[in-house]
């Protein structure tokens, strides 16, 4: 038998499938395709079809990689273009049926995209979708294509071409055209696959063995399930050609048993080739023998490296063995045995029919071909996709994945399973290749990728890893085995809250020791995840450690709720939603006070961090904690309750506050309360600092403002409004009245220039000026300006708002990035929008037009290029799109500095950018008792991270006044230890919960809005609060510890 | 139960096999085992080491080495959570803890009833679905708390109906 005797009627067989008078249903069904729910859809599928008394040819295929998207379904009517629709239900399906095959419309509401010949109006091409666009699949060709179960859809879609081009040519010189495509093996270690084979060939012994490794035991990797699944034929004839190559008469497919469905396609696949005289003796009348039998792994991720995998078919344990002699000179019973990977052995049959050229013409100059990897994790279109080496990482994250899921922040990417390493956002730019993966400090690896968000600890990840890694050592050497133990015990200390700063240099001293001692590429590879953290997220670590804080809120051992501890204050968030769901809002309001003297204020303006880590999201939508604490804010204040916290009595000792805005009213606050006498001195005429001054009253009434303000002073704090620094006191000038400890909290005020020619002219102003001017001249009215605003974050959104509702007659905000990179919340934006505001992106200001005032904005058109430090596009400037913005007031809001006065310095140190350089732990600054906290120190900064700082500042004013050594021991702010699992109960997981939506905040019309400056958000009734704060699942009341008897 | 297992071992042609071949054959027998009973009980596994040829201790080291067998009958409805990469940053530790806690027991383990088993598998391999449970052999993505104890309740009840109304409650 020839091919081309099998190459006729495969044809026939194919163009009567696709020119047939049967309609043609494609069905995802591969095993993710499955767990989607493809079973009851197709179920839902015959029955249309029978009642509506069709015949269609239902066809099976593999995943065409859009995962997330699953279950698909493509439908191709005789003469029409194949239409693929995703996230298929029953429902649907039954609809689209009848819809497109009974009718003729065929849904494009619910299609995703048409593949082949013919268009669809409403129906964009499949392979143009943004995910699929730069994708270049040879790997995949045929996946999600063709039936795998059909050897006939191979055959007419050119399969074994390659393997009869193989047939042509001596061994040796298909050796030479696989070194020459610069193949490198696809199974993580890259080693060049024509050399490898090469020395197979050399090697004297006989019989020789193939081996097809597809173990693929990295969790999160699914690329090889998919190929086996979906193509296996393009992995069998890839086998052919690598057999006759090195001289081989037995090939062996490891497939790992949890692959069910891969065996069974293989095994199909395999039955077919026999039957087609392409198995057997004297294949396709060449001489050459060949046969391949499937071993099943048995749930052991070291039989992943060659030696192993050999003692596993030997019917042995799955232990390495040292390494020479290597497998090609005697491996499989003691034979010349060549091991590749499933993809690589994909790749051969079309280097063999294109040619080594065309092959070498993808990816680099080391690194040849395409790479097939799972994209997973917090991405928003993960799955299965193929890209030439040396794409950028941040190319497949956003431009084919779509960026983060949930509005998240890219934290790093983490490539290569187990044995690789994490990728800080920073590094976007890293070409996809094996070189610089590994200088990197990860590797290939087989092709996982998994994208972490800033929910996603790297600690953990790390244990994560290790203790995957430790279970899986077989326990042969010593350094892999007790190796990975210890480094896994150490970091489960440190996510517990036990860590030391010891821990680091002891880990890492481990990690190298098992690097350079372990037997096999799993120890040698299990410390790259401890490694590569340790390299980029230090500070990851240095939170665990000594502040006993997980940034991500993930280290569930660190903290009662993750709500409290996403807290940068760490107000008790369960306690007083707990009292709140009771109707007790005095008692929840003296609770929150207990730690955060402006509840009513947060309750309104916080960007409450507690919200994006609460639990409830994971079944419904997260509690409306900020909205909660108004609520309790404002039903207390309106029963007329009396805030009476406890204070301690007197000493009299002096502290001054400089700056009376959160940062110092709170720290004021706390010295109260701990019997200090603190003043506050103000410059302004009224204290409050950017909650008077930059917030506006449609966010936050003055009235709100007083109250809180009056409450906190009424404590007993001494006040001075109108007392600026340096020119009604100095430092030394303090010192001599007797304070004992001076507080700079004075925030950043001062707006940043542009430096851009123009803006010295009339109608140009700052943004935080501008703001002052609103909230402070009650007569300010814009009607008839037109309004540029430049800028992206809150204060930017702040002043266009206001700007709008002081009658201006067009608003329009500016920036140079997209929206999904401005700083300003979320919430903020959409109520600019919604309001009115024109939001103009990827612009970016370049001069202001006008002669003695402004009447225009040139801006430059940008678009968005490679990727910076911060893992964001850069924009770039498109030369020759210059546009001007008609505008008589334009208002600048792109960043703030501190002013501190020049000539009272003392020991102080000033950065560049205009902020006080102080100690992050104790915010002690250069000048002995000189303290700095808030925005003077961070920059702009959130409203709740000043109070934070005015705890920490007050806590360290505490321990200098009372003669503590301030670097001893780190200052936990808000600090609260899971409970321990004595206490615990775990009622809560009895409970049936009910899905339930989140309540939603009554707003003013939009139209009223802008008519006045009056508060937007109306607050929740009595009955509304109630009801939201009941659907809090308490998970400080459940025990965190971690499972006994672990993972098993 | 000697029935079943002389039925499985005639599959392997041990007649004139060298050694080489009858060591082969100890994965793959063994697999054949716990796909029959869902376990590997001991008698068996002596039988099988018997049966090749091959040292009783050695069959045992390749049981007790690899992951996929159990020398306990597992549940009626096994229940296996995926601690893979991805299924790991969606959540399964969380998931895992939480189904401990309903069902009272390790990893490894089954109820006293013996109506579930609980087990952890390193990847599934269908991480766009993160996170993934398998109960009953059926690969269920999206999991999250309310689905898998609805899962759980749904089971429960259909044991305590009983064998004629599970017929009917069955999905």
């Amino acid at each position: 038998m020839s091919l081309a005797d099998l190459q006729a009627p495969a044809q026939e067989n194919w163009q009567k499938l696709k020119h047939g008078p049967d309609p043609i249903i494609w069905s995802g069904l591969a095993t993710c395709g499955l767990a989607a729910g493809q079973a009851e859809v197709l179920d839902a599928v015959a029955a249309a079809l029978e009642h509506n008394a069709i015949r269609a040819q239902v066809v099976p295929v593999g995943c065409i990689g859009v995962c997330y998207l699953e279950p698909l379904m493509d439908i191709e009517k005789p003469g029409g273009p194949r239409i693929c629709y995703a996230q298929m239900t029953p429902d649907k399906a039954r609809a689209v049926i009848q819809s497109y095959l009974v009718n003729d419309d065929p849904r494009p509401d619910l299609a995703l995209g048409t593949l082949g010949d013919g268009e669809i109006a409403g129906i964009p091409r499949f392979f143009d979708l943004p995910m699929l666009k730069s994708q270049v699949r040879i790997v995949l060709r045929n996946v999600g294509l063709i039936n795998p179960e059909d050897i006939d859809h191979y055959i007419a879609s050119g399969g074994y071409q390659g393997f009869q081009q193989a047939l042509s040519m001596a061994p040796e010189a298909v050796i030479d055209e696989v070194t020459e495509s610069g193949l490198r093996g696809r199974g993580g270690a890259g080693f060049p696959t024509g050399q490898k084979w090469r020395f197979a060939r050399q090697a004297s012994g006989s019989p020789k063995y193939l081996i097809c490794n597809a173990d693929e035991g990295d969790p999160g990797a699914f690329m090889d399930r998919s190929v086996l699944e979906g193509d296996p034929h393009s992995v069998l004839e890839g086998m052919l050609i690598a057999g006759y190559a090195i001289g081989a008469s037995e090939g062996y497919i490891y497939v790992r048993s949890e692959y069910p469905l891969a065996i069974k396609r293989m095994s199909i696949a395999l039955e077919q080739m026999r039957n087609c005289g392409l198995l057997g003796e004297n294949i396709l009348g060449s001489g050459f023998d060949f046969d391949i039998k499937i071993k099943e792994g048995a749930g052991a991720f070291v039989c992943g490296e060659e030696t192993a995998l050999i003692a596993s078919i030997e019917g042995k344990r799955g232990m390495p063995n040292p390494r020479p002699p290597f497998p090609a000179t005697s491996g499989l019973w003691g034979k010349p045995t060549n091991i590749n990977n499933v993809e690589t052995f994909a790749n051969l049959p079309v280097i063999l029919s294109r040619g080594a050229d065309w092959f070498a013409s993808y990816g680099t100059e080391k690194s040849k071909g395409t790479k097939t990897f799972s994209l997973t994790g917090k991405v928003k279109r993960s799955g299965l996709i193929e890209v030439p080496m040396g794409m950028s990482l941040g190319d497949v994250i956003f431009s084919i994945g779509g960026g983060i899921v949930d509005d998240g922040e890219l934290k790093a990417v983490q490539s290569g399973g187990p044995s690789g390493g994490c990728l800080p956002a920073r590094l976007a730019n890293l070409p996809i290749e094996y070189e610089s993966l590994a200088e990197a400090g990860s590797i290939m690896g087989s092709g996982g990728l998994v994208v972490l968000d800033d929910k996603t600890c790297v600690v953990d990840m790390a244990r994560y890893f290790l203790s995957f890694t430790q279970r899986e050592s077989c326990g042969k050497c010593v350094p892999c085995r007790l190796g990975t133990k210890q480094m896994e015990a150490i970091l489960e200390d440190i996510c517990a809250g036990r860590g030391t700063p010891e821990h680091v240099t002891l880990l890492t001293d481990l990690a190298r020791a098992v690097k350079a001692g372990s037997l096999c590429g799993l120890g040698q590879t299990a410390p790259n995840p401890v490694l590569s953290t340790l390299r980029y997220f230090q500070d990851e670590y240095d939170a665990h450690i000594r502040e006993k804080r997980c940034p991500a809120a993930a280290c569930w051992g660190l903290f009662r709720s993750p709500c409290q501890h996403a807290c940068p204050v760490g107000v008790d968030v369960p306690g007083y939603v707990g009292m709140i769901a009771e109707g007790r809002f005095a008692e929840a309001v003296d609770l929150v006070r207990e730690r955060n003297p402006f509840p009513a204020i947060c309750g309104r303006v916080c960007t409450h961090p507690c919200e994006s880590r609460c639990q409830r999201a994971q079944i419904d939508d997260p509690i409306a904690i900020c909205s909660l604490k108004r609520a309790a804010a404002d039903f207390a204040a309106a029963s007329g309750h009396l805030w009476q916290p406890p204070l301690a009595p007197s000493n009299g000792r002096k502290v001054a506050i400089i700056g009376g805005g959160p940062a110092g009213l709170t720290a004021a606050y706390h010295l109260r309360k701990r019997g200090y006498a603190p003043t506050v001195f103000e410059a302004a005429n009224r204290l409050g600092g950017m909650l008077r001054w930059g917030i506006p009253g449609y966010r936050l009434p003055d009235d709100v403002l007083d109250k809180e303000i009056a409450d906190i002073v009424g404590l007993g704090i001494d006040v001075r409004t109108g007392h600026a620094w340096g020119r009604d006191f100095t430092l030394p000038g303090l010192r001599e009245q007797g304070y004992e400890a001076i507080l700079l909290a004075i925030g950043a005020h001062h707006g940043v220039d542009l430096g851009m020619p123009g803006e010295a002219l009339e109608g140009v102003v700052d943004g935080v000026r501008f703001l002052r001017h609103v909230n402070s001249d009650e007569g300010m009215r814009l009607d008839g300006r037109r309004v540029v605003v430049i800028g992206g974050g809150d204060v930017a959104i702040d002043a266009a708002r206001s700007a709008l509702r002081l009658g201006a007659d067009k608003v329009s905000l500016v920036y140079r990035r997209t929206r999904a990179e401005m700083p300003a919340h979320a919430s903020e934006i959409a109520a600019a929008e919604e309001e009115g505001v024109e939001l103009q992106f990827l612009l970016a200001p370049q001069r202001v037009v006008g002669s003695d005032r402004a009447t225009g904005l040139e801006c430059l058109r940008m678009s968005l290029g490679e990727f910076d430090d911060s893992g964001r596009r850069r924009p770039e400037p498109v030369p020759g799109s210059e546009t001007v913005i008609e505008a008589d007031l334009i208002i600048t809001a792109i960043g703030q500095t501190s002013d501190v006065p020049l000539d009272d310095r003392g020991g102080l140190a000033v950065s560049r950018r205009g902020a006080i350089e102080a100690c992050a732990n104790s915010l002690v600054t250069g000048a002995d008792g000189v303290f700095a906290a808030g925005d003077a120190v961070t920059g702009p900064d959130t409203v709740i991270r000043a109070i934070a700082q005015g705890e920490r500042a007050a806590i360290a004013i505490d321990r200098y006044l009372r003669g503590k050594t301030l670097a001893e021991e780190a200052i936990l702010v808000g600090h609260a230890p899971p409970q321990s699992s004595g206490e615990a109960t775990d009622e809560e997981a009895e409970e049936e919960i009910k899905e339930c939506p989140r309540a939603i905040m009554p707003c003013l019309d939009v139209e009223r809005r802008t008519a006045l400056f009056a508060e937007v958000a109306q607050g929740f009734d009595r009955e509304q609060a109630i009801a939201e704060a009941n659907r809090c699942l308490h998970c400080e009341r459940s025990s965190h510890a971690e499972p006994e008897g672990g993972e098993g | 139960m000697s029935e079943q297992v002389e039925r499985i071992l005639s599959e392997f042609q041990t007649g004139g096999a060298s050694r080489q071949q009858r060591m082969g054959y100890v994965l793959p027998a063994l697999q054949r085992v716990q796909r029959e009973f869902g376990y590997i009980p001991e008698e068996v596994l002596h039988r099988v080491a018997d049966f090749l040829g091959v040292a009783e201790a050695h069959v045992y080291g390749v049981a007790t080495f690899y992951s996929q067998f159990r020398f306990s009958p597992p549940g009626r409805h096994p229940i296996t959570v995926c601690r893979g990469t991805a299924c790991h940053v969606r959540g399964s530790a969380r998931l895992l803890n939480d189904l401990r806690k309903r069902l009272g027991i390790k990893v490894g383990e089954s109820t006293p009833d013996r109506d579930f088993s609980l087990d952890t598998i390193a990847c599934f391999g269908s991480c766009a679905l993160a996170p993934v449970v398998v109960i009953d052999g059926k690969v269920q993505g999206r999991m999250n708390r309310t689905k898998l104890f609805k899962r759980i309740d749904a089971l429960t009840a259909q044991q305590e109906a009983g064998p004629a109304e599970a017929q009917e409650t069955q999905q």
